[in-house]
């Protein structure tokens, strides 16, 4: 499965939000696999379900979030004259970075 | 990879997808796995982080499922304002996708040929269907009766063959 899973949908969008295949989205804009993402947000049992065209939105707001904070790590490596991106970077930009305080205490 | 025992707490976005679009966004540079790890592990506790304040605002307006103006709401009051515009674009693009598709089942709905016509073909290429199914099936049952009935002669023959040789061994040895 994993990165099989393409972000592209053959069915027409259900009515029922929540429900039914996920909608179409082009694909050069669905990189993370829209039915893992979905699955993350069920995960949680006190989370209500959400529709497609949310999860779609959760999905590119992750992407968005992967090249920001890759890229704010790497201004530590730049710093440290580095040209490998380490562990350590993260740890830095998470603990610079106001937005990222939620991830304080995220293991690998 | 994904987990096969389907234990929930288990699920992350699939590495591949991380390291292709770290591999975007840093062309170039290279990144130890630890550095990778954890950034799958970020993606999950963001998307619990979003979809749970997501969830409150759905909870406090009067829908039951969280739409995509919660998620962008979130985003806001959680700091990540900054990705609200480009998320905007592409929700414009998925309602226009949607759009697009439902026009073009409209559109093949009214081809031209009626629905009786296109039901009476249906029931027409069912029809041949079945009768090359039925032939077919004829044909296999024929060609093993064939195979069981050489296999019987062929089997009646051969113990033929070898009564005759012991009885003639037999002569042989009397004659001396």
């Amino acid at each position: 499965m994993a990165a099989a899973e393409p972000g592209v949908g053959v069915a027409p969008p259900a009515e029922e939000p929540g429900s039914g295949p996920l909608c179409a989205v082009p694909l050069r804009l669905a990189r993370l696999p829209l039915a893992r993402v979905k699955a993350l947000v069920k995960a949680d049992p006190d989370v209500s379900l959400a529709s497609q065209e949310a999860v779609f939105v959760l999905a590119r707001a992750t992407e968005l979030f992967v090249e920001t904070i890759a890229k704010d790590a790497y201004v530590y490596a730049q710093q440290g004259k580095r040209k490998t991106l380490q562990r350590k970077d993260l740890d830095n930009a998470i603990e610079a970075i106001d937005e990222f305080a939620f991830l304080e205490g995220t293991l690998d | 990879m994904a987990s096969s025992s389907g234990n929930d707490d288990d699920l992350t976005i699939p590495r591949a997808a991380i390291n292709k679009m770290i591999k975007e966004t840093l062309p170039n540079v290279r990144v130890a796995n630890d550095a990778r790890e954890l950034v799958v592990n970020c993606c999950t506790e963001f998307i619990h982080l979003i979809s749970s304040e997501a969830n409150e605002i759905c909870n406090k307006s009067e829908k039951k499922t969280i739409s995509p103006e919660h998620v962008i709401q979130a985003l806001e009051s959680l700091g990540f304002g900054s990705y609200i515009s480009e998320v905007k674009e592409v929700l414009q693009e998925c309602k226009t996708v949607a759009l697009k598709r439902r026009k073009a089942s409209s559109r093949l709905e009214n081809l031209g040929i009626p629905e009786e016509e296109l039901l009476r073909q249906q029931q027409e290429l069912f029809a041949k269907a079945r009768q090359q199914q039925a032939e077919l099936a004829q044909q296999e049952w024929l060609q093993m009766q064939q195979a069981a009935q050489q296999a019987q002669l062929a089997a009646a023959s051969a113990s033929a063959s070898n009564q005759a040789g012991s009885s003639q061994d037999e002569d042989e040895e009397d004659d001396i």
